[in-house]
């Protein structure tokens, strides 16, 4: 059972941050576009075999939160001094999307931070062979429906969202507009800031997990990433989109546990 | 009343079929359509029009600035107003204006601003936009969750950098400067008029009001939907306490004035249909981007935005009566035209009115016989009205004895 609370660092910085309590191995959960709910099935499969702390990225709550945070480096810092105030230490991280981006810098900044490293559908890198899509570009009331290959698993992630509480539209709307924003100001107007560089630096053991339908960010990434850590393990989960980790939710989770087992 | 006449120099030679045979009009409109040799035509006739206009005694003449597109071909607004300033000697040259975020450090923009001050006299009017998501975000690469915040900073630091005496150094969020001492200095103390573009979101009423700017509501869709955006600001100057001068707002309004209706749909109905079915293509993900509308604003109009997002089609497909119904037009008799102006200056209590004689690809004779008629038939109608307020967003400083370019032909 997820609960959610508020966590005020010595700096001044409120974090909302949901955990599952308890003893088992920490696993430090970090959100892609669409934010983190107590209703959410992946942190549901996670907490049956982990303490699973799923931090709300800055500017999901608030925008005023990014005001401070001037670019990736200190997104990172922002994160270490989380960490270091729930004195987590050789953990397992595990990220999606825009998550896995910060997930990775998290581990090339402080590499002892991270025992385990899991990457799905990582944003983070730009290659002109194949660029990532520029979601921004698109009507952001647009943007879920790209992100998706499997239209019937969005629905289901949908309704079960909505019982946590009725929301209008313009709220939802305003609720995506405002995600996007807060990560417009760490991968705009190209994602690539430094990481592509930064990677030789990961201790951790890695994993990464493209869907094989993602029509934003290519499963071909797999390569670059490869470069800069060759001994990272990568798999392609077929018939899934960028919502990888919802729409084939058992499977992606099935393959997280055996590689951090 | 105040009329200011403006260009916003679109390239006329679109096909005709670009809106359905190319996505957008902005950001990746292929370059291979633009024809240099077009180009310079269309740059020499549009700053003959703007010359023209100061002739027939508009009071203003507008430029601005935009990027990627072929809308309007003024990345610079400031070359244009530096070709005007040597041609012209009366007009304001109201450029509206340097998009302060894409410049880095903004003190260019405080640089040329002054150049062109001193240039012209002491008759630039100073405009500060933010600018368009497609010039900003997507064709000048600035993130939209610092856009506007770079941008307050950046038009603080212009407007210090022109009243401060001695140099000073600017330790800001997005510049920081060791020695900031502008160089020319603009002859309008302490600074010339500052004129703000707004679209209507809530914080840029705000910061007018605050900041004693003109809010220049510049919309294509006529004044019966600007009506709800000029209802916002004045509600913010009220609030604040302040004089409800007509002449801290513009307002922009497509006009053709003919003999009577028929010849107006004859003459301008081309042109005005070239720009809202090629000029407006703007793909709707280019226009309206997250992070570039504040979520207060959001919160203040969602609906509308919702449906803006979406109505490209509906723009796309108005006909030349619509165009007139929902005003997005101003045509007609001369008589017709100061009675629908007269209107809306009273409706939105709008002391400069900028107009657009010249749209779509108006050619040069017809913007001139609009400009003519415009200025000899309308304007003298609606020259006293507001005349009991004093504009303080205007040029009063002006030299007597102006420099004279001198004629070529003494130059040997």
């Amino acid at each position: 059972m997820l609960n959610q609370q508020t966590i005020r660092l010595k700096s001044g910085r409120s974090w909302r941050v949901y955990d599952s309590g308890g003893n088992a191995p920490a696993l430090l959960w970090l959100h892609g576009l669409s934010g983190v709910s107590t209703t959410d099935p992946m942190l549901a499969a996670l907490e049956k075999k982990h303490r699973v702390i799923a931090p709300v990225a800055p500017g999901f709550s608030d925008l005023a939160e990014i005001d401070e945070i001037g670019n990736i480096h200190e997104l990172a810092l922002d994160y270490d001094d989380l960490l270091e105030h729930l004195k987590l230490d050789d953990i397992a991280i595990v990220g999606h999307s825009f998550g896995a981006m910060i997930g990775a810098e998290i581990a090339a900044h402080f590499p002892r931070r991270a025992k385990q490293l899991v990457l799905l559908g990582p944003v983070g890198m730009w290659n002109d062979a194949y660029p990532v899509t520029d979601i921004f570009a698109e009507p952001f009331i647009q943007v879920e429906a790209l992100l998706w290959h499997d239209k019937d698993a969005r629905e289901a992630l949908a309704a079960r969202r909505s019982n946590e509480g009725p929301q209008s539209d313009a709220e939802r709307i305003i609720a995506v507009a405002q995600g996007l924003t807060a990560i417009t100001k760490f991968t705009w107007p190209i994602p690539e800031k430094g990481l592509r560089k930064r990677l030789p630096r990961i201790a951790a053991k890695t994993m990464l997990l493209f869907g094989e339908k993602d029509s934003f960010i290519s499963p071909r990434y797999a390569e670059d990433f490869a470069r800069g850590l060759p001994h990272a393990q990568s798999l392609v989960i077929k018939g899934a989109g960028h919502m990888l980790p919802y729409e084939k939710t058992d499977e992606v989770v099935g393959l997280i546990e055996k590689f951090l087992a | 009343m105040k009329f200011h006449w403006f260009h916003l120099m679109p390239y006329p030679e679109l096909p005709e079929d670009f809106k359905d045979a190319y996505r957008s009009v902005w950001v990746d409109v292929p370059s291979s359509l633009f024809d240099p040799k077009v180009g310079h035509r269309a740059y020499n006739d549009y700053l003959d029009e703007l010359e023209y206009a100061e002739a027939v005694g508009f009071d203003g003449i507008c430029v601005n600035e935009h990027h990627q597109n072929a809308y309007g071909l003024m990345p610079s607004p400031n070359l244009i107003a530096a070709a005007l300033a040597r041609r012209t000697s009366k007009a304001k040259l109201v450029v509206m204006g340097n998009s302060v975020a894409l410049y880095d450090p903004p003190i260019r923009i405080a640089e040329e601003m002054a150049m062109l001050d001193c240039m012209s006299g002491g008759r630039l009017v100073a405009g500060f936009p933010v600018g368009t998501p497609m010039d900003t975000v997507f064709a000048y690469g600035k993130s939209p969750a610092t856009l506007r915040d770079k941008y307050y900073e950046g038009v603080k630091l212009i407007m210090r950098a022109w009243s401060e005496p001695e140099p000073f150094a600017f330790n800001g969020k997005y510049t920081q400067l060791r020695y900031v001492n502008v160089w020319p200095r603009p002859i309008q103390k302490p600074s010339p008029p500052v004129w703000i573009p707004g679209g209507g979101s809530v914080e840029t009423w705000d910061w007018c009001v605050d900041n004693d700017f003109l809010y220049a509501n510049l919309s294509y869709f006529g004044y019966l939907q600007g009506q709800k955006v000029n209802d916002g600001y004045w509600a913010t100057v009220e609030k604040a306490g302040k004089e409800k001068n007509p002449y801290r707002c513009g307002f922009l309004q497509f006009i053709g004035v003919a003999e009577n209706d028929a010849e107006a749909e004859r003459l301008y109905a081309g042109p005005a249909l070239y720009f809202y079915q090629r000029c407006l293509h703007t793909y709707p993900g280019f226009a309206n981007p997250a992070g570039y509308t504040s979520i207060p604003t959001m919160r203040a109009g969602i609906e509308s935005m919702v449906a803006r997002s979406s109505n490209r089609n509906a723009v796309e497909n108005l006909t030349w009566k619509d165009l007139i119904e929902r005003g997005y037009v101003v045509a007609g008799s001369p008589e017709s035209v100061t009675q629908q102006l007269e209107n809306l200056a009273d409706k939105m209590h709008v002391g400069h009115l900028m107009v657009l004689c010249q749209y779509g690809d108006m050619s040069k004779e017809t913007t001139m016989y609009n400009t003519t008629r415009f200025a000899k038939e309308v304007m003298p109608k609606l020259r006293n009205k507001f005349s009991e307020y004093e504009d303080k967003w205007w040029p009063t400083q002006t030299l007597d004895d102006m420099a004279v370019p001198a004629p070529l032909t003494t130059l040997v």
